[in-house]
């Protein structure tokens, strides 16, 4: 048949990624046919030089990898020209390479997307599940897919986040193997514009993670502040209040000074006593003895 | 709210199903689980179920999805004839199967371990009893010896009773069978030096040991009989002991001279 949905995902990442992020990115290409690479992106650049990229690239869709500090990982999924797009704080990352993950799959085959009912109750979840489906469906027919369906793209919202899961199918009785990648995703906002444009969506239950950790050390904080401040109490409480004494004029009545004796200072050293071993003393075991002679005799 | 509304409703794409392939479905019901409270709220922080009901939701999508495909004549079975580039390598699959595989061994050697521990020690307890029950024996045996030996009872029927047992339980147990063997050796010594039995207590006196004074001879006792044989020529001990001391034998040396 002839390819009629022409769709291209540009999927690449800035500057500063973590090698996680780098395999995840490199698997998403393998399992995306209908996508294209590019090398990482300067930081210094904005964001809505991305859009430019992708027109040069031909591409409609994109999956932008960015990284903070080398620890928080943000996705950014847009449709390049005019589309919404959103960003995601991602977590969790499982690569293809784990050894956990037995399964596996054609390289370039169509996949099966799976959707939680809840994606159809709020319509920023409706709108992101159509930008899911338009960015990770393969079209029918591309020259580089294969035509079996033979693996599920699963995503699921649990805990006001999106989990994604990848399963091989290996009968049609429904029986399934993981094959990964899997990540999970926190909304964070969607834009009206590709990259930019007012904000249509920001999500209540998002905290960024620079606040989470500071909320770590707040707590932390607090906690040994507390303590300091129950030792201090306890510290007072154990000193109690002075009462003051007046002085009674008559205890001092009846001290007489000593009298002064001149100072001695020996020159010469003592003679050493002899040590006189008195015979007449028992020996230790005899003395025991005696002892108790005398208790039974007493 | 309205804006993406807007937003969605401008950015939609009419596709046909089959381009998209998208379902959206909750889980298939688990039989597993009885309350309908559970399956509803699953816990995000409970691993387990949390993937379960992800792989459930894949089931029900999949259970959905491929009738509707092969109505569409799109195939999802792969022949096995066809060959062709997997996501994983192979070499990466061979990992993994060598992984599963290790793990696989790993707890069939401690299975094993277990159960020879269990087999030892259950071989230790038998092993125990079969000694106590011979020793229990032993002592009932020496017990109707004794008492036949001190006159106690004038039948020799514990001999017959251990044949009959014996006998009798033959058929019993095997272990007891495993007494053949150095039992034989043991029987022949047994007959041979008696029934063993405890060494150290074995010669005390008893009331009427020591009443019996039939062995009283009193020449002997004050030391006035022949003694032995008369003394002949060589003399007996007492010549011996009536050796003269030194001093003695110097004298009649120098009276001699």
């Amino acid at each position: 048949g002839k390819w009629k949905n022409k769709e291209r995902v540009l999927i690449f990442s800035s500057r500063g990624i973590s090698f996680r992020t780098r395999h995840l990115m490199q698997d998403l290409r393998t399992l995306m046919p209908h996508s294209k690479a590019d090398t990482k992106m300067d930081r210094k650049d904005q964001l809505f030089v991305i859009n430019e990229v992708c027109e040069m690239k031909n591409c409609n869709k994109c999956i932008f990898f960015e990284a903070k500090k080398k620890q928080d990982l943000y996705m950014w999924l847009s449709n390049t020209p005019q589309g919404p797009s959103a960003k995601f704080l991602v977590q969790n990352v499982h690569t293809l390479a784990e050894l956990k993950m037995t399964g596996n799959c054609l390289r370039g085959s169509r996949p099966l997307l799976s959707f939680d009912p809840i994606f159809d109750q709020e319509p920023h979840y409706a709108l992101l599940k159509e930008l899911f489906i338009q960015i990770f469906s393969t079209p029918q027919y591309h020259p580089k897919s294969q035509p079996f369906v033979d693996h599920v793209f699963t995503f699921t919202i649990t805990d006001e986040r999106i989990w994604f899961r990848n399963y091989q199918i290996i009968e049609e009785d429904a029986s399934l193997v993981e094959i990964g990648p899997r990540f999970v995703l926190n909304l964070i906002k969607i834009f009206q514009g590709s990259f930019g444009g007012p904000t249509l969506y920001e999500n209540p239950h998002y905290q960024s993670p620079n606040m989470h950790r500071r909320l770590l050390r707040l707590s932390v904080a607090a906690k040994f502040r507390e303590k300091q401040q129950v030792k201090e109490v306890q510290k007072i409480k154990k000193k109690g209040t002075k009462v003051l004494v007046e002085e009674d004029p008559t205890e001092v009545v009846f001290e007489t000074p000593a009298e002064e004796k001149p100072v001695e200072i020996q020159l010469v050293k003592p003679e050493s006593k002899p040590i006189v071993k008195d015979k007449k003393k028992l020996r230790k075991i005899q003395r025991k003895k005696q002892k108790k002679l005398f208790r039974t005799e007493g | 709210q309205d804006g993406l509304k807007q937003c969605l409703a401008e950015f939609r794409q009419q596709l046909a199903w089959v381009e998209r392939l998208d379902v959206t479905l909750g889980p298939v019901a688990d039989p597993v689980s009885q309350n309908s409270s559970t399956s509803a709220a699953v816990d995000p922080e409970n691993d387990f179920q949390r993937e379960m009901s992800f792989y459930r939701q894949a089931q029900a999508a999949v259970l959905e999805a491929l009738p509707r495909l092969h109505k569409l004549h799109v195939a999802t079975r792969r022949p096995d004839d066809y060959f062709a580039e997997m996501a994983k390598s192979d070499q990466q699959m061979q990992k993994i199967r060598q992984k599963l595989k290790s793990k696989q061994e790993a707890m069939e050697r401690s299975e094993k371990a277990k159960q020879l521990r269990a087999m030892r020690k259950y071989g230790k307890k038998v092993q125990v009893e079969v000694l106590q029950r011979r020793q229990k024996e032993k002592k009932n045996m020496l017990n109707a010896v004794k008492k036949y030996q001190k006159g106690l009872s004038d039948k020799l029927d514990f001999l017959d009773e251990e044949q009959t047992s014996s006998q009798g339980n033959k058929k019993g147990n095997a272990s007891q069978r495993t007494k053949k063997g150095p039992n034989a050796k043991r029987r022949y010594k047994n007959q041979k030096f008696g029934f063993g039995g405890k060494k150290k207590g074995s010669k005390w006196n008893t009331k009427e040991s020591f009443n019996d004074v039939s062995s009283f001879q009193s020449k002997v006792a004050h030391n006035k009989g022949p003694g032995k044989g008369g003394r002949g020529g060589k003399g007996g001990k007492k010549t011996l002991n009536k050796r003269p001391g030194k001093r003695a034998r110097q004298k009649m040396k120098n009276r001699a001279r």
